[in-house]
């Protein structure tokens, strides 16, 4: 199937982009990823990533289809295998997946209903978002940000200058966790009993999805919002089960399940555009039963400034509330408090930019800086690298294993 | 001069410095005037097009994008929605602009790989608009009641004669990023084809807006070229308009964010 994937990617990357009908759109990415160090001997030094990614969009009336699959080889471990998953429930990715396939219509004068599976996208500050936190990620390359589609039902509407949405999540989609123990999740891996090696133990994400309702209203230069939710929280609790350990010659292994609580929460959001600045801030209150996710208080303040065809963003994130386990194991809750730089900006031959995120309880922190070359309006080559550093009790520090450049070559269509 | 009585030169002074204010007073009621009537007689309820842009940069690399383009309202009382349909990196990509009397408009800029909108704030407005050389207020359209304005002369252009009229923002209609605009305005059809555009603090024009290819469609008269010139950095955007429609009822809700924000909405 692999084989088929690449023949089929390279036969669309020789068609004529004018030949394709209108409605579709589409890539062709090659990318290498260069390490400088290894968590454990599994970890590859070089690694490859490739993927074909098409789209479809057709609108009939006023009701809008779109669909979208994406096919993609990886030459790591967090490859799975090739298994039908449309909810992207398994713990690695397959190689062929549905990324959207939904369809919008009018159910009344500025009310629209959209079914299917959709990506969300909820949070107004860059960085970091506590409104998107309920939302699932998939973190097999933690550096890519990359948020996983939904099944769901949205309905949205606007009246004057509110606007409101309700989100009904059908199945949960759980975040997809590196493989642990490897560079991209590492844990402790020595013991007085040898090396310690994790086995994902099979799982099952609880079906029950969450519901969501968000209010929205633009007034002069104040955007007012706020929202709640309720439902599984998708980021997995880990449970580290020691007492099913069993030894191998080297060591250990260990079983790790996974369990899903359930969280409530509501948030607020503001943001005004003063003179040269867009300030933002959000605050978050979430609520869980679990003795082992407990609460939290989370906010953010943000401040964005254009400088002609740059744009700079400063974001400050926190938790008022201690978690009850260490936060890396929390994941959404793992990186806070933190303070996040960015830098973008547009040239005419591209963009580029550079991020810095420095986690404030332990001095760690990563640097990104990305280039992006438009060679033509269809090919694009991009070069970048992550630079994690600083202690390694930090969610940032500890990936110092994945110090990495990485070079790609994206033909879009 | 034996003749004239005494304080004569401050009589004839006085009254050049008169004629001199009344002149500009005079002139730039004509200007408005002038601005008012095109104004009028170009008004349309509503505009539809679908434009063909052609970046150059000023190595004579080319970049092609395509939009659709809808306006409701027009001058001080416009709302515009664009969204552009090619190339694949900025596919889906729109921007809504709402006018607001005496400020600057509210601009957004939906991306659909953030999957929502971000507002523009007013400082950002020269800003390069998605890699083109329009920046965010040149998006806007043109409301000659933010500007303070004065008929300069007259000028030929292209063989027409034209009204050259020197205009200025007004403090109080939201802070605009040029300095000074000199507008052409094409004295026959009261028609604007060309303006020269001074950031704020340059004695030089920055970049050159020119109108062209005039038609006459559903008897409205419409450029169906569009050219921004970057003078500084010597690249340039045509932008060719097809598929003119005027008038046609918009939706009530295309100029909403929430319109914006709806992947594959027009």
């Amino acid at each position: 199937m692999t084989r088929r994937a690449a023949v089929a990617s390279i036969l669309l990357l020789l068609v004529p982009a004018p030949t394709l009908a209108q409605g579709f759109s589409g890539y062709g990415e090659v990318k290498g990823f260069a390490f400088t160090g290894r968590a454990v001997d599994s970890d590859p030094w070089v690694l490859g990533w490739s993927t074909l990614f098409v789209k479809g969009e057709k609108k009939v009336g006023d009701t809008q289809w779109t669909a979208s699959g994406r096919a993609e080889e990886i030459s790591s471990r967090e490859r799975g295998p090739l298994v039908l998953d449309p909810a992207d429930r398994e713990p690695r990715r397959s190689p062929l997946s549905v990324r959207e396939l939904w369809v919008r219509l009018p159910v009344a004068s500025s009310v629209d209903l959209q079914l299917g599976r959709f990506e969300l996208g909820w949070g107004k500050t860059d960085g970091y978002s506590p409104a998107d936190a309920f939302l699932p990620r998939d973190l097999s390359d933690p550096f890519a940000d990359e948020k996983l589609p939904l099944w769901a039902t949205r309905l949205s509407g606007q009246k004057g200058p509110l606007r409101a949405e309700a989100v009904a999540g059908l199945i949960t989609t759980p975040w997809r966790l590196p493989v642990l123990g490897g560079r991209y999740a590492p844990l402790k891996t020595e013991s007085t009993n040898g090396r310690i090696e994790y086995a994902d133990e099979e799982n099952t994400p609880p079906r029950a999805g969450f519901g969501a309702l968000r209010l929205l209203a633009t007034i002069g230069d104040w955007d007012v919002g706020g929202w709640g939710r309720f439902g599984v929280r998708p980021a997995p609790l880990l449970i580290f089960r020691t007492d099913l350990a069993t030894p191998v010659p080297s060591g250990l292994i260990v079983p790790v399940e996974r369990r899903y609580a359930r969280e409530q929460g509501i948030g607020v959001e503001v943001s005004r555009v003063t003179g040269s600045w867009v300030l933002r801030a959000e605050a978050a209150a979430l609520f869980s039963e679990d003795p082992d996710l407990g609460n939290a208080l989370i906010g953010t303040l943000s401040a964005e400034r254009g400088f002609g065809d740059g744009t700079l963003l400063v974001t400050l994130a926190g938790n008022a509330k201690d978690t009850p386990v260490d936060p890396a194991l929390l994941f959404d809750r793992a990186l806070l408090p933190a303070l996040i730089v960015a830098w973008n900006r547009t040239e005419e031959w591209g963009s580029w930019k550079v991020v810095w995120t420095e986690g404030l309880k332990y001095g760690d922190g990563l640097l990104k800086a990305e280039v992006g070359y438009n060679a033509t309006d269809l090919w694009r080559i991009t070069l970048g690298g992550e630079l994690p550093y600083g202690s390694e009790k930090g969610s940032l520090g500890a990936l110092h294993a994945a110090r990495r450049v990485h070079l790609a070559l994206r033909r879009s269509w | 001069m034996s003749g004239t009585f005494p304080g004569s030169r401050a009589v004839l002074a006085a009254a050049a410095i008169f004629l001199l204010l009344g002149g500009r007073v005079l002139a730039g009621e004509d200007a408005r005037t002038l601005l008012s009537e095109a104004e009028t007689r170009h008004r349309t309820r509503s505009q539809e097009y679908t434009g063909e842009l052609t970046v150059v940069n000023k190595d004579g690399k080319v970049r092609k994008k395509n939009w659709r383009s809808f306006r409701q309202g027009y001058a001080g009382d416009a709302k515009s929605l664009v969204r552009f349909t090619d190339p694949p990196e900025v596919k889906g990509v729109g921007f809504l602009s709402l006018a607001r009397p005496g400020k600057a408009a509210d601009q957004w800029l939906y991306l659909p790989s953030m999957k929502r909108e971000r507002r523009i704030a007013s400082q950002d407005r020269d800003a390069s608009f998605v890699g083109t050389d329009f920046n965010y207020e040149d998006m806007e359209e043109f409301d000659h009641k933010k500007f303070g304005v004065e008929l300069k002369g007259e000028q030929l252009l292209d063989g027409r004669p034209c009204y050259l009229i020197e205009a200025i923002p007004v403090e109080d209609g939201g802070k605009s990023v040029y300095g000074k605009k000199i507008l052409y305005l094409r004295k026959d059809i009261l028609f604007l084809v060309r303006e020269d555009l001074y950031r704020r603090g340059e004695k030089e024009a920055g970049k050159r807006l020119g109108l062209s290819d005039l038609r006459n469609v559903g008897g409205h008269w419409v450029a169906m070229r569009l050219e921004m010139t970057d003078l500084k950095k010597g690249s340039r955007t045509t932008v060719l308009l097809k598929e003119m429609v005027f008038d046609r009822p918009q939706p009530d809700d295309r100029f909403t964010l929430r319109n914006l924000n709806r992947e594959g909405g027009e």
